[in-house]
């Protein structure tokens, strides 16, 4: 078969240049050690150091220890005190604190009578934080118990309770969250860059020539410059899943088979982006121009770092067309969920298809270079 | 200094910035596609999220609970039939959320008081953690009032004398935290995303299209003529800096007017104060640029730098994540890049209305930063020469 020595060929080319392009490697080793590290250790969502602001106007016992409640959640630093509600709006406003709780003179006569109240005001400027604050401070307002005294309740007041849990990711840290779709976030990067400047250069160097007056077809190249890379992104994702793993515990909890399986369509799915950019882009400065600016919208409206649940839905159907939204929806779905096979064919089947357009696209965009 | 020399270098840099269509296109597209894709995605609202049902009690009190729960409208709900569809769901990330009628609910409504009450489990995705984190506040309230809703109404029907012992008095308990956020009520996202868009695209967008330059005019080899010419270095880094810097600004400017008509998102602060400050920090990230180009021999190794700069740049520099949730050393860690300061003045300016006063120890620092990269960009150009 001249199909398959061709590629051979030219697959044996591209991994000799690749074995002697050092920034690539260098990208391959480090990227995956910062990435780690940030996403295991610095990256979250969860709200920790919050600066807040008291006004206690009760001064009572009762509104001390609501106090040190919300002081003991651990979520807070030590709070300030403040004398008027001015100063504490006015720290607010300044960004000095997040939240101001104002304790109302009549909280402890009112808790005598029923459920007394406080306000809480928040630094909308951070909205992330600012919702999760409020509601731990709704939560612990919830169970707090005004009256210490009496004795345990006699039996559970209601014959029905309800009771909360989070499934997959109990403590919900954001560190799984993150660590799950590290390998998509690095196999974006490297898939995307190291095809991009691949046709560009050599179309520059004049060595794309050469293979065109040689008996390959296009196809053939593009399929030899493929498989080199998809042998460095298996190699990178078992870094990162042995780095998440043994750094910080994040085991893939559902079948490795698949998580193998679905990484195939996805990295040639990224490496044909890549293809595709250095096939429109005219130098190679403007390739990895494009592709700068293709990898970055993939980490946004992906999903990877925010839930795409809650984009809109315009936005959420242009993340659709990235490779790196199934991906991570594979991704999550086996490391944290436990899924199999089977729960991952539909984005598996989204990746192929996206990996079929993309080859159309490419060959008609390298037709007319032929000619 | 000569006004003449600088005026031709900044005539020349000007021409060669206008006349590439990819670069024009670059200035144009990116900043408004950066503001419009970020304006959008964070989102702290919970709305049509998927909701699983299993209602295992099969009463007609358990199916109020159930349609009282989607008329709320916040969640779609999806019924499944068994416990063990609804788990599947789950796994397969189909619902983000799901509530368990236990089978005993009937009879968990109509007691008062029962030696091991019914359980209604209410399971979130944790894999989707600020999906869950978001939902879990919304959907914790809107089960317990359901649950008081359908109670309260299935008490009603019954006799008198129940009603007389329900009413007494109960053990008080609970403080109800009234929650309100200042300057962004709705805690609306899209202020925030706004606001940091600014240090993404300047930061990003500066030193790619600074370093493309320099690396090129180098490989064409004019960078050597520019250096054979009585200009001095100095000239040359402010007839490289100054055009750039206008365009630069007049980005913010369409940025700024983008977010406001598009996106409906104005600074509550001095809009004109916004645009001084932003030039100023154009300033450093072209010098910053400048340094790197310096040390790149190929355009493609610049960029490669750039997109290595930009990891913790996103990451760290609070444009996406807040810094005092990340451990202390990485706080300082991020404290050193120039990003981080004009991120949280941007913020400032956007979401709090902050004036000069308020911002003045960002500003100052942002000065040193920018005094000391133009210092080194001169340094990388005279050791060049």
């Amino acid at each position: 078969m001249s199909f398959l020595s061709n590629v051979r060929a030219v697959a044996y080319k591209e991994a000799t240049i690749v074995r002697h392009d050092q920034a690539l490697i260098a990208m391959v080793v480090a990227q995956p050690i910062l990435m780690l590290l940030l996403m295991g250790y610095a990256l979250s969502y969860e709200p920790a150091n919050v600066p807040w602001a008291v006004l206690d106007r009760d001064e009572s016992p009762l509104s001390r220890r609501f106090v040190q409640d919300v002081q003991a959640t651990g979520y807070f630093l030590p709070w300030q005190r403040v004398a008027s509600y001015d100063e504490g709006y006015a720290k607010l406003a300044s960004g000095e604190v997040l939240a101001f709780l104002v304790v109302p003179d009549d909280f402890a006569r009112n808790a005598h009578r029923g459920r007394p109240d406080v306000q809480v005001l928040l630094d909308g400027a951070d909205p992330v934080s600012a919702a999760r604050v409020g509601a731990y401070l709704a939560e612990i307002g919830q169970h707090f118990e005004t009256v210490r005294a009496e004795p345990p309740r006699a039996g559970p007041g209601e014959g029905l309770v309800v009771r909360q849990e989070f499934r997959f990711n109990r403590t919900l840290a954001d560190s799984r969250f993150f660590l799950a779709a590290l390998a998509g976030i690095l196999l974006t990067n490297l898939c995307m860059s190291a095809t991009s400047l691949g046709l560009v250069a050599e179309r520059e160097n004049g060595t794309y020539e050469q293979m065109l007056a040689s008996p390959t077809r296009p196809l053939e190249i593009v399929i030899g410059k493929l498989v080199p890379y998809v042998g460095l992104a298996y190699l990178v994702l078992a870094i990162a899943t042995l780095g998440s793993g043994i750094a910080f515990g994040v085991w893939p909890s559902g079948s490795v088979l698949a998580l193998l399986a679905v990484t195939l369509p996805f990295v040639l799915g990224s490496l044909s982006v890549g293809v595709f950019v250095s096939a429109v882009a005219r130098t190679s400065a403007q390739a990895v121009f494009i592709t700068v600016f293709a990898i970055l919208p993939s980490m946004v409206l992906s999903g990877v770092m925010f839930p795409y649940q809650l984009m809109p839905d315009g936005v959420r159907r242009i993340g659709g067309v990235l490779p790196l939204r199934w991906y991570q929806i594979a991704l999550r779905r086996i490391t944290l969920r436990g899924a199999g096979i089977e729960e991952v064919i539909a984005p598996a089947l989204m990746l192929c298809a996206i990996f079929f357009v993309l080859l159309v696209l490419i060959r008609l965009r390298m037709k007319p270079r032929l000619a | 200094m000569s006004g003449r020399r600088l005026r031709t270098l900044l005539q020349r840099e000007a021409r060669a910035t206008l006349r590439d269509p990819f670069t024009l296109i670059a200035l144009v597209a990116v900043p408004l596609a950066a503001l419009l894709v970020f304006g959008y995605v964070l989102s702290t609202e919970v709305k049509g999220l998927s909701l699983g049902v299993h209602d295992a009690s099969h009463s007609a009190v358990s199916r109020r609970f159930v349609s009282a729960l989607a008329a709320n409208g916040t969640f779609a709900l999806r019924p499944y039939a068994s416990r063990e569809a609804l788990d599947r769901a789950l796994v397969a990330g189909e619902v983000s959320a799901a509530v368990v009628v236990p089978p005993e609910f009937a009879q968990g409504i109509a007691a008062e008081a029962a030696a091991t009450p019914a359980e209604l489990v209410v399971t979130y995705d944790g894999a989707e953690t600020v999906l869950a984190g978001n939902a879990e506040g919304f959907l914790r309230a809107l089960v317990s009032d359901t649950v008081a809703q359908v109670t309260s109404r299935e008490r009603e029907a019954q006799s008198a004398s129940r009603r007389a012992r329900l009413e007494s008095p109960r053990v008080p308990s609970g403080v109800d935290v009234r929650v309100q956020a200042l300057f962004n009520p709705r805690l609306d996202g899209t202020r925030f995303m706004v606001a940091g868009t600014f240090g993404f695209v300047l930061s990003f967008l500066t030193t790619v299209i600074t370093a493309i330059s320099i690396v090129k005019e180098r490989l064409d080899g004019t960078f050597e003529q520019l250096q054979v010419t009585p200009a001095t270095s100095f000239e040359i880094l402010l007839g490289k800096i100054v055009p750039l810097g206008v365009v630069f600004t007049l980005d913010v400017v369409l940025m700024m007017l983008a977010g406001g008509f598009v996106l409906g998102v104005w600074p509550l602060g001095s809009g004109l104060f916004f645009v001084v400050v932003s030039a100023f920090y154009v300033l450093t990230s072209l010098a910053i640029g400048i340094v790197i180009s310096a040390t790149s021999t190929t355009a493609a190794e610049a960029v490669q730098k750039t997109v290595m700069l930009s990891v913790p740049l996103v990451q760290l520099s609070g444009f996406a994540f807040p810094l005092r949730n990340m451990p202390r050393p990485v706080q300082w860690l991020a404290e050193l890049f120039p990003a981080t300061h004009y991120i949280r003045i941007s913020h400032a300016i956007y979401l709090r209305g902050a004036g000069p006063a308020e911002v003045l120890p960002e500003l100052a620092l942002l000065f040193v930063f920018a005094s000391a990269l133009v210092f080194f960009a001169m340094r990388s150009m005279e050791r060049r020469a």
